[in-house]
């Protein structure tokens, strides 16, 4: 029952490939200034390596984990000893990562998560595949059992002694095509490739002054080269702006190419299923990844449709998970639900992952009918902002832009106003926002962790108010449920009825 | 699943204004940062009437009239301040949670549920300490409201109301 594992044997070449990634930089430069100044005092430099190469042996050799009854043991260290218990109860997840290095090797870098702290409880770098499967088989095994035991929990008598796994989701390449399509990440992968262009661009120019006799290139690598070329035969304005056209067309389609190919990389084989009382992703060509987010662990669901989902009846699924009791130093964590699914199928998704967010039984309510002014005159505002160094520039025909300006206000103003909907049911909050991309965030009320009721001056002299409602888990930038331009009123009974619902549920990490 | 407390129970669902020691204390704060205040525009106001290449009448006017004028602002501001703003906060503690409202030109009101009260500290200040004031924070499993803070209540108020908060026990058991 209690014989020791070991880690693989070349786990200290990952051990010393991260370290490497980590001074990428440094060596690059290294080896690229050696090149023309020859091997000298640089080489001396790899030598440091030598020291941490041996004590990444003597760690890979010197780790050993087990499986006892109730909790995995893991030992580490060859002078300090250190041994770690890690109860299966409190696992929360065990992920595995493999880029291409690991699938040579069949082995697998395994994250054990708990629900404490806010980094792994253990990571395994890295292990065969089999014995991350059977890591993976042991905890869940070990946990269910954990669960069976104490009499407090409800579900106790439900729990099946081996959870059945079941697909939810499989996207196929086709599925794939269209979400790179829809999405638009190429600019992502863009921007990167131009990055590393314009680094070779400026090598090219900087290279060649090294020779004696010829005098440096001026252009700056050869894509700048080639543009100057195409654009010096330009004679007349209409031929540039045509060939500008032409460019910016030329973009948009490679855009959406490259980001179809990164959704076949980075997606490929994408699978969601369900364990028991987890879910599980599976995906990627290169680097892949398996991850798994307990049920419980769920904070809100976000959904998301931009106007090409729309076009061909897709929309994107996230969740927020958050877990640990420190809770806000942890970093939160999205996790696809479904990267794209038909819009007819998310209902039935959503009900066999968490019936609670039953969202066609939502009635949206839209927001106070003055919003559209406060939007329309905030749009109004903006676009004199722009204006401004406009007319400063070409004097008075700088304000000919608002002829533009000022109808793409009202247009996009009516539009964002009638986007904003919230919805309230027995279970949960929800809230919508956007009109070009529109994102649904539903909240159920046993992960409110506070509500906030608010009002603005502008608020106060509309009779309107805001709500805001927190969650664990929410990052910065995600979309949340925070209802503006609400009557004072309707805020003040959605907050009251909010903090009433929360505060009638208890709220229960892990 | 209540517990009965004893008779003078902070969980009384009413609307309470913070201790009147509050605005003392905002006030003694308010003179510290309005002093450092005005003296670093009284220095930054001597370097440009010293160095600056302008008439004498302009630099007598900055330092004669400027300065005092926005030293008198503040200084008003730093008086006065504490008393709107303790009229516009308060709290309400009841058997589901507390509420804090805050702020007088951006109002808000804050719904913290009992349940989900992570757990929570009371805090003194030097000048609090002095007249025996204390600061209640209160710490969510949240993002934007991970810690929420009240700030004038009576010392032993502030204790008697984290305990209420506490005796529910949580929910956060793992």
């Amino acid at each position: 029952m209690t014989s020791d594992h070991r880690l693989h044997p070349a786990s200290f070449l990952f051990s010393i490939g991260a370290r490497l990634r980590q001074q990428a930089l440094p060596i690059v430069v290294l080896l690229f200034s050696a090149g023309s100044v020859g091997f000298g005092w640089q080489i001396w430099l790899l030598l440091a390596l030598v020291p941490y190469t041996l004590i990444a042996i003597a760690r890979t050799l010197t780790f050993r984990y087990r499986y006892d009854e109730h909790e995995l043991v893991i030992r580490t260290g060859l002078v300090a000893r250190n041994e770690r218990h890690v109860p299966y109860a409190r696992i929360q997840n065990v992920d595995g990562v493999q880029t291409v290095f690991h699938r040579l090797l069949k082995v697998v870098d395994v994250k054990v998560q708990t629900a404490g702290g806010n980094e792994p409880e253990a990571t395994m770098s890295v292990l065969p595949v089999a014995a991350f499967e059977q890591m993976r088989q042991r905890v869940f095994e070990g946990r269910s059992r954990a669960q069976l035991e104490p009499t407090s929990k409800a579900e106790a008598g439900d729990v099946p002694a081996a959870p059945r796994a079941k697909t939810l989701l499989a996207l196929s390449p086709k599925d794939l095509l269209t979400y790179g399509f829809v999405e638009g990440r190429g600019m992502v992968v863009i921007a990167a490739v131009f990055g590393l262009v314009w680094e070779f661009g400026m090598a090219d120019s900087f290279v060649p002054s090294f020779e004696p006799g010829k005098p440096p290139v001026p252009t700056g690598g050869a894509f700048r080269g080639l543009a100057r070329s195409v654009y010096s035969r330009a004679e007349d304005l209409f031929t540039s702006l045509a060939i500008a056209a032409v460019t910016i067309v030329a973009l948009l389609v490679v855009v959406r190419l490259v980001s179809m190919v990164w959704a076949m990389l980075r997606l490929h084989g994408f699978r969601l299923i369900r364990e028991g009382e987890d879910l599980r992703t599976e995906y990627g060509l290169l680097t892949r990844v398996a991850a798994t987010i307990p049920l419980r662990r769920i904070q809100t669901l976000t959904l998301r449709e931009g106007p090409l989902h729309r076009l061909v009846g897709r929309i994107s699924a996230r969740v927020d998970t958050a877990g640990g009791e420190a809770g806000q130093n942890a970093p939160p964590d999205r996790h696809w639900l479904a990267p794209i699914v038909e819009r007819h199928e998310l209902p039935a998704l959503l009900a066999q992952v968490l019936p609670v967010l039953a969202l066609d039984r939502l009635e949206w309510q839209s927001v106070h009918p003055g919003a559209l002014r406060r939007i329309l005159k905030k749009k109004l505002l903006v676009s004199l902002l722009i204006c401004l160094p406009l007319a400063r520039w070409f004097g008075w025909w700088g304000l000919s832009a608002l002829v533009v300006l000022i109808p793409w206000s009202m247009v996009s103003a009516r539009w964002s106003a009638s986007a904003l909907g919230w919805a309230v049911t027995d279970e949960l909050v929800a809230f919508r926002s956007g009109w070009l991309w529109r994102q649904t965030t539903v909240a159920p009320f046993a992960r409110v962790q506070a509500v906030m009721f608010h009002e603005s001056p502008f608020d106060r002299r509309n009779q309107m108010a805001g709500v805001r409602v927190d969650t664990a888990g929410a990052g910065d930038l995600s979309h949340r449920v925070a209802i503006p331009y609400l009557g004072r009123d309707d805020a003040q009974r959605l907050w009251r009825r909010v903090a009433h619902e929360a505060a009638g549920r208890s709220f229960r990490w892990s | 699943m209540d517990v009965s407390e004893p008779s003078p129970s902070v969980a009384d669902g009413a609307e309470h204004h913070l201790d009147p020691r509050a605005v003392t204390v905002d006030r003694i704060a308010g003179w510290i940062v309005f002093g450092g205040m005005a003296l670093a525009q009284l220095i930054a106001l001597a370097l440009v009437a010293i160095f600056a290449p302008i008439p004498l009448w302009v630099k007598m006017g900055l330092l004669g009239l400027v300065w005092p004028a926005a030293a008198a602002g503040l200084a008003w501001l730093a008086h006065q301040w504490p008393v709107v703003a303790h009229r516009h906060a308060s709290y309400r503690v009841d058997d589901e949670g507390i509420e804090i409202k805050q702020g007088v030109i951006w109002r808000r009101v804050i719904n913290v549920p009992r349940s989900r009260v992570q757990h929570t500290d009371v805090s003194q200040g030097p000048i609090e300490r002095s007249v025996g004031l204390g600061t209640l924070v209160i710490f969510t499993a949240g993002t934007e409201h991970a810690r929420v803070q009240l700030h004038g209540l009576d010392h032993g108020l502030a204790l008697r109301i984290r305990d209420h908060l506490l005796l529910s026990g949580g929910g956060d058991d793992v």
